[in-house]
């Protein structure tokens, strides 16, 4: 039976069958990576471009960072589903600027980071919709690869 | 120093802090406001995220603010959009159901509830514990709940996997209004919290 998943920060989701992975981002990103082939994908909601010297630490939280969780995203979708990256297509979303007084823009940085990752893997960038200083609310159809895409404030908008 | 003392150190701080919130609030809106210590706990941020996610219903105007000095904090005031406009119309004395819709007076008085509530808390830290902390201006957000909280905790969620929350939530008795506060220690202050109370 098909479920709408919540998906927290620093955290990746699965799934497949009509399953609906949603979650709200302000300077972090969703990237939504689906396979029309097995109709399956998953959603990764990063915090930061970069894991640094974090990244050789046992016990490090992947999915917080874009260099280690797309990484870990493609690697779970392998293991779960069997998707290989050739099969994959990916859509971006979030990588705001909420809060106008701190002055490093860490959503622009990711967003940076993230398409700097799909091109390595030769995963490409079907749709996105980063930037600005409202928050997101998207909601990823794992069966047809449709994300909903609503910016606070906004109207809602299929990608 | 044992994880249940600083868990205690901090409840106790908590709990002085929400008191005079609460008195203070009363007084400025001029009806019983009566504020409840959710919990003090170490929770990790995807489940935390989550949780928010899960009962986020809608839009709220929330209020960040940086405590700085002796030790670093940080305190968010959020309340539903609807809501920060009764409690416009409470703080300016207007007619309930004056204002109508987000506006620059939303936006004041919620930067008002905001520095009131953080300057209540730490006037516990200094009148009981000696600790000297002001702070900054609050920065005014309307945005998703889920967007706000996650803002917040941005910061002490990029250097830890889990974080110390102080949460709790107010309401506004005979109109039902419902607020949420967090407190967030920064760095190793909870440890340097609870190394000072317990000396007291």
């Amino acid at each position: 039976m098909a479920v709408e998943v919540s998906v927290g920060m620093a955290d990746i989701k699965l799934g497949r069958d009509g399953d609906v992975l949603a979650t709200v981002l302000g300077s972090c990103i969703g990237v939504c990576l689906f396979s029309a082939s097995h109709g399956a994908g998953g959603l990764l909601h990063l915090m930061m471009p970069t894991a640094g010297n974090n990244a050789a630490q046992p016990g490090i939280k992947k999915a917080k960072y874009a260099d280690t969780g797309v990484p870990e995203l493609v690697h779970s979708l392998k293991v779960s589903f069997g998707v290989q990256p050739k099969d994959l297509v990916a859509k971006i979303f979030g990588g705001a600027k909420v809060l106008q007084n701190v002055e490093r823009n860490i959503g622009a940085e990711n967003a940076v980071a993230v398409q700097a990752i799909l091109k390595e893997y030769g995963i490409p960038l079907k749709a996105h919709k980063t930037g600005g200083e409202r928050g997101y609310r998207i909601k990823f159809h794992t069966e047809s690869g449709k994300v909903i895409c609503q910016v606070f404030g906004g109207p809602t908008e299929e990608y | 120093m044992a994880d249940q003392e600083i868990d205690r150190a901090l409840k106790l701080v908590a709990n002085l802090s929400i008191d005079k919130a609460s008195q203070v609030l009363s007084k400025m809106i001029k009806a019983g406001a009566k504020i409840e210590l959710e919990g003090v706990s170490l929770e990790d941020v995807t489940k935390a995220t989550e949780r928010v996610m899960q009962s986020d219903t809608g839009d709220v105007v929330g209020a960040f603010v940086d405590l700085v000095g002796d030790l670093p904090f940080k305190f968010l005031f959020y309340v539903d959009a609807n809501d920060s406009l009764t409690l416009t119309d409470l703080i300016l004395r207007r007619e309930l159901g004056t204002t109508k819709k987000f506006d620059v007076y939303v936006t004041s008085t919620v930067q008002e509830l905001g520095n009131i509530l953080a300057s209540a808390v730490t006037n516990v830290f200094a009148s009981d514990f000696q600790i000297k902390m002001k702070p900054t201006p609050p920065i005014v957000v309307h945005d998703y709940a889920s967007t706000i909280f996650g803002e917040y905790i941005m910061e002490a969620a990029a250097e830890q996997d889990e974080i110390l929350m102080i949460e709790s939530m107010f309401r506004v008795v005979r109109l039902n209004v419902k607020c949420r506060m967090f407190l967030l220690p920064k760095g190793d202050a909870q440890k340097e919290l609870a190394a000072i109370v317990g000396k007291i």
